[in-house]
């Protein structure tokens, strides 16, 4: 049941890569190729020493394997918006560390051309004893440039979180939406290639909000690709322009962002539905 | 495939800096007297040891509190530098998990923490030694060539003992307790004269010792190294070093299953 199950999704996929075919190689910017991607949900963790030898004297470590994503097949053309849905645990957060190099896939290659600012978490890289002012080197650091090229960019980031008063207070003392408004302008401020957009735009009021969409799209005007996670459809219609539907680790379908959110919609309202009825 | 390693190694090293001045200053964050602590504890312990050794060992040692300065210098240097690098991938886990930083660096800031701290402590070091009125000599002035040694090594090892310890938490316990004997096969606050003869090769397989000695013969007894140690602390970086980057690449792929 299991095999036929996996031979159907395969052909499903195969189409996928039948809608992508037409694009010229030298446009392609991301290209994943039937990656799988597995964990261990091992229930005791081999941490000690005697519960590894234990489980080894039993035959084998005990692993509970789970498979986040499986045979997943598709491309992004330079300067396109791609949105990933799909319910909780689908793997969408997966594929994107996936493709930030974060997670290295178990089978399968992803090939990425140019440089990547992951927003996997706006908060993420940020030190919270550390002040607004040495956050914005540090995680500028850790994309990979230099105090010189982020000392130019540093007015710039402030302004856009709107923190001028806050840049030598810790992080710590931060509201939650402050993070967020200085993660975001401090990702979104280097001049990445690819920029993978995990939920970024649920935070912060609607002002922000605004702000950060302007903001992503003048950068696709400005010839970057980006990847987006959302749960929000409205907003995924409003910024991609393709969508890609994952569901336990699989696609289930992509196309444009307005039929995919569509199709979405509906199954998520099939299930609700269902679930009235059961009870 | 080298020069990709090399250019990726180059990218990274502001990200090095900004680390190690991040963790340096988490490190006294709100501490009155701050990095002063780097050069007052092994100043401290020094009074002690002195006044507890110093006429045991009288004929043998000349100048006892430098002597065991060195020893303690070196030795913190690669056991809490080895030992922090060790667990670099578990204190570093919440970054591990959401950048894209190749993992060896955080072997290398903390290791080059240590180193910093270390460099603090030879302020106090060459304080004390002129003070006691340890003849001056120009040899002193190469004293970075053995630190220099022991930053390699203890990188090397260091990266060793993560690729293990983040999948087997217990080498944390263990090594603290190989650190403890590690302590008392170094002639750190005892001269070498005491270990029998027959058996004062065993000592020189303690790359501790021949790091130290190199750097005691330095600062101390003003001579230049023999070149048969210098050979030796050679090889023994370069192994360890080459050993610690092997085995980490290795076990590298599965490290965001276990942290």
């Amino acid at each position: 049941m299991e095999i036929s199950n996996a031979t159907v999704e395969l052909m499903q996929d195969q189409n996928v890569i039948a809608d992508t075919s037409q694009i010229p190689d030298e446009d392609i910017c991301i290209d994943v190729n039937d990656v799988s991607v597995m964990f261990n949900l091992s229930k005791n963790r081999e941490d000690g020493l005697k519960e590894y030898f234990i489980n080894m004297v039993k035959g084998k470590v005990a692993f509970n394997e789970f498979w986040a994503l499986r045979n997943i097949n598709f491309k992004v053309r330079r300067g396109d918006a791609v949105a990933l849905i799909g319910r909780n645990g689908s793997g969408k957060s997966t594929l994107l560390k996936t493709i930030a190099g974060i997670i290295k896939p178990v089978r399968g290659t992803v090939t990425v051309k140019g440089t990547i600012a992951p927003l996997i978490e706006l908060s993420g890289g940020f030190d919270r004893s550390l002040s607004a002012r040495e956050n914005i080197y540090l995680s500028g650091a850790m994309h990979g440039h230099t105090n010189r090229y982020m000392k130019k960019r540093f007015d710039e980031i402030i302004e856009f979180a709107e923190l001028e008063k806050f840049v030598d207070v810790p992080v710590k003392n931060f509201s939650s939406g402050m993070v967020s408004r200085l993660g975001f302008a401090v990702a979104t401020c280097v001049n990445a290639d690819i920029i993978i957009a995990d939920e970024v735009l649920a935070v912060g009021d609607a002002k922000f909000r605004k702000k950060c969409e302007e903001r992503i799209s003048s950068m696709l005007k400005g010839g970057t690709t980006i990847l987006f996670v959302s749960h929000n459809v409205n907003q995924v219609k409003k910024v991609c322009r393709n969508a890609v539907w994952l569901e336990k680790g699989r696609i289930i379908d992509s196309g444009t962002a307005e039929e995919i959110c569509d199709k979405y919609n509906d199954a998520l309202k099939g299930t609700k539905r269902k679930l009235i009825k059961n009870s | 495939m080298f020069k990709k390693s090399v250019n990726e190694f180059m990218n990274y090293i502001p990200f090095l800096k900004e680390i190690v001045k991040r963790d340096f200053k988490k490190k006294y964050y709100k501490s009155v007297l701050g990095v002063a602590w780097s050069m007052l504890s092994p100043l401290l312990m020094m009074v002690v040891m002195s006044i507890l050794f110093s006429t045991v060992f009288k004929r043998s040692i000349p100048y006892y509190p430098v002597y065991w300065f060195s020893g303690n210098l070196f030795f913190t240097f690669v056991t809490q530098g080895s030992h922090m690098a060790m667990n670099s991938m578990i204190t570093n886990s919440s970054l591990i998990k959401k950048m894209k930083i190749p993992n060896y660096f955080f072997c290398i800031s903390k290791v080059t923490l240590e180193l910093v701290m270390s460099l603090f402590s030879l302020i106090p070091y060459f304080i004390v030694g002129f003070i006691l009125k340890v003849p001056f000599n120009f040899n002193a002035l190469l004293f970075f060539v053995p630190i220099f040694y022991t930053y390699i090594f203890t990188i090397g090892l260091g990266m060793f003992l993560c690729a293990y310890a983040t999948f087997l938490r217990d080498l944390e316990y263990l090594y603290s307790v190989v650190r403890r004997m590690w302590m008392y096969i170094t002639p750190i606050f005892y001269p070498i004269d005491i270990v029998p003869t027959q058996f004062r090769f065993l000592w020189e397989l303690n790359p501790i010792y021949v790091y130290l000695s190199i750097f005691r013969d330095m600062t101390i007894n003003g001579v230049m190294p023999s070149e048969r140690s210098l050979i030796i602390a050679t090889c023994y970086s370069i192994i360890t070093l080459v050993l610690g980057i092997v085995t980490f690449k290795e076990k590298e792929e599965r490290f965001f299953l276990y942290i």
